[in-house]
């Protein structure tokens, strides 16, 4: 088991330092291909030679292999490496740590994340294991159709319905009804309110949580399925135990392998979703983030951001191998 | 014929069924008197839904498990042979219905039951051993936890409590070092063993009826023999009725003390296992007798006589006799009439019109 958490963490290690890498290549190419990002510190001005020089010293844009088309500018990688490695993340355009930047955004996406992780994973579990159970009856058959709608409608649909037809008349409902400081109120407020995080965000979260649900949902469904249909759940049965002991401790502990890694998956999933939520929504997260970092051409932050991005999901797949190990048997001891 | 009196009988595992925590309630007393009939199937019909209507797996098929004896049921795969089994455990798939027919078990037919109480009924007194115990138990549980997880279901046994039983389950299968495999999973237990574990599971709740379905199909011929040498020493030692299921006559030899031998969903013969051995009633029967491998036949290199043909696929069962169109002594009768399952001589019968004839034949 030791063994097989550090083979997993090396692995792990390897493809962060990978992605980081490919990440370096494009963030390089796209600066040798578009031009000198320092630029858009200066925005309208034209800054004297001078400044530029001194502003691309600043965010370690001064080395000359930026004007060679094609250099992978390895020099300045791991530059940036060493500088990650003490902590050390840059600043953004306007001379605020990137780190600081990011301890202020990342609670908000955590809850946006909480809201989402509980939604689609109850929604998940509980439809899957109901439509799985009563295989071709018709709370099947409602399930898959409504998962297959669900897909129809992706993220942006759903909040772009959501904030620019429901939210505005229910919230003037719920004003008048409960007053404009009242819960209702809150939830359906068309964005984000730093002061109100949790029921701000609750609507937002739901939604995403709501999108990510309907593969989650087939996936349950067919790994129950693929139990039901296995002889241990027929001796399971032969002993006589209550149908609900079965599914519990035949079924569903058995199907947790294939559901461990939708998780993964749906993580990674609902962290695209979460980047276009907290764009859409004005949620100050680490989405809003990289949202506004792209946009404004903020290499260190979007460079930042996307790494410690990466690197949460890297421990996430991490955490799910491990849970694999821990889940069954013949992994662990292979 | 090797008898069962030939075999020592030493459960070493201190197994004490009436211990003082053994509480598993609504159990019917357990007192097991010699041949006193414990599960009775009578005129079993199961049907299968298929696309081309219904198909008959199982067609009247009746036998009787008595405490402290041995049924072996016997025939090529696809006969219904493990299908009446799972009907009787109420263990067929959504495709299945019984469509005629009980299952007594002390009196009560569990066919008539809910589907809930009968799999709770069925469950508690009779308790089935699986072909691949590989595939029959959970990975993902120990051996220990699958051992007593129906005790522990029914009587809240704490998990200490638990686990010495599956130990003493363990032993009384004689499982090596049981205190230390008890915890282990069983993909790490070899083909021998985990069958043990598997009847082990099966003991846990102290059965009256134990249904073996292919227990040793499975295994190495040589595990085999200790598998089945177990089973007949615990079927010995707790009175217990087995229903030993089973494509092997050679099996069958050694263990059963009367067999029924299914074709086509239907029993054609029922004899016990010594005048089945001397004299076959049923062309069938003999066909597969003689297509056991001996020691003391053969020498001059013949081949193995194989029963010609296939069996009927299930839904197109020929006309008449459904054996005929593999029978060497089929008639015009044969084509045309159904041969019903009838006293052939005492205490055996046969579905074949020619049955005396047989029976005659042997004996001149």
């Amino acid at each position: 088991m030791g063994r097989y958490i550090l083979r997993r963490s090396l692995l792990g290690v390897a493809t962060l330092l990978l992605v980081m890498f490919v990440l370096h290549l494009l963030t390089t190419f796209a600066i040798q291909i578009n031009g000198n990002p320092a630029l858009a510190f200066f925005g309208e001005r034209v800054p004297t030679a001078a400044q530029l020089a001194a502003v691309e010293t600043r965010f370690g844009l001064d080395d000359p292999c930026y004007d060679q088309t094609g250099n992978p500018c390895l020099g300045p990688f791991v530059e940036r490496l060493g500088a990650y490695a003490q902590g050390d993340f840059g600043t953004n355009l306007r001379g605020r740590e990137v780190t600081d930047i990011v301890a202020t955004a990342a609670p908000n996406t955590l809850k946006l994340f909480l809201v989402v992780t509980i939604v689609w994973f109850l929604l998940g579990m509980g439809l899957g294991t109901v439509a799985a159970r009563w295989r071709g009856r018709s709370a099947d058959h409602g399930i898959r159709l409504t998962s297959v709608l669900i897909d129809a409608f992706p993220i942006f649909v759903l909040l772009l319905v959501y904030r620019y037809v429901f939210a505005v008349p229910l919230n003037a409902w719920a004003t008048e009804t409960f007053g404009a400081d009242s819960l209702p109120a809150l939830w359906f407020r068309p964005s984000f309110d730093d002061d109100h995080s949790w029921a701000t965000l609750l609507v937002p979260g739901i939604l995403l949580g709501l999108a990510g649900s309907a593969a989650f949902i087939r996936l349950v469904r067919a790994s129950q399925l693929e139990s039901y249909a296995g002889d241990h759940v027929r001796t399971a049965r032969s002993r006589g135990l209550h149908e609900r002991h079965v599914v519990l401790h035949h079924v569903m502990r058995n199907s947790a392998v294939p559901v461990v890694t939708a998780v993964g998956l749906t993580f990674t999933e609902a962290l695209a979703g979460a980047v276009i939520t907290e764009g859409m929504m004005n949620i100050y997260g680490m989405g809003g983030v990289l949202w506004e970092a792209v946009r404004g051409t903020d290499v260190a932050l979007v460079l930042g951001v996307v790494t410690i991005l990466a690197a949460v999901t890297v421990a996430v797949m991490l955490v799910v191998d491990i849970a694999y190990a821990a889940l069954d048997p013949r992994i662990r001891y292979a | 014929m090797r008898g069962m009196t030939g075999m020592e009988i030493d459960i070493s595992g201190a197994f004490d069924p009436a211990g003082p925590d053994d509480d598993a309630q609504g159990q019917v007393p357990t007192e097991r008197t010699a041949g006193a009939t414990l599960l009775e199937v009578d005129d079993l019909a199961v049907e299968f839904r298929s696309d081309d209507g219904a198909v008959r797996a199982v067609d009247g098929l009746s036998y009787r498990v008595e405490a402290g004896r041995t049924l072996a049921l016997v025939g090529e795969s696809g006969c219904g042979k493990s299908v009446s089994s799972l009907a009787v455990m109420g263990l067929l798939p959504p495709t299945a219905r019984v469509v005629r027919g009980s299952a007594r078990y002390r009196g009560t037919d569990l066919l008539a039951l809910s589907p809930a109480k009968h799999r709770a009924h069925a469950g508690t007194h009779v308790a089935m051993v699986f072909q691949d115990a590989l595939a029959a138990l959970n990975p993902v549980h120990t051996v220990g936890y699958q051992l007593t997880e129906a005790l522990r279901a029914r009587s809240g046994l704490s998990r200490r409590e638990a686990r010495r039983r599956a130990i003493e389950l363990l032993d009384l299968v004689k499982v090596p070092n049981a205190a230390g495999r008890v915890d282990e999973y069983p993909h790490q237990f070899s083909g021998g063993m985990r069958q043990r574990v598997m009847i082990a599971s099966a003991l846990a709740l102290d059965p009256d009826v134990l249904i073996a379905d292919e227990p040793t199909t499975a295994l190495d011929v040589t595990v085999q023999a200790q598998v089945l040498r177990l089973l007949a020493e615990i079927q010995a030692e707790r009175q217990m009725g087995l229903v030993l299921i089973t494509h092997d006559l050679g099996v069958v030899a050694g263990v059963a003390d009367d067999v029924t031998v299914m074709y086509a969903g239907r029993a054609v013969e029922h004899a016990p296992v010594r005048d089945l051995y001397a004299a076959p009633a049923h062309p069938y029967t003999r066909a597969l007798l003689r297509s056991v491998p001996r020691l003391d036949a053969g020498a001059d290199g013949d081949r193995l006589p194989v029963v010609p043909g296939r069996p009927p696929v299930p839904g197109r069962v020929p006309s008449g006799c459904p054996f005929h169109p593999r029978c060497d002594m089929a008639r015009d009768v044969c084509r045309t009439d159904v041969p019903p399952l009838a006293d052939a001589a005492p205490e055996r019968s046969s579905a074949c019109f020619f049955a005396a004839e047989l029976l005659g034949g042997a004996r001149a």
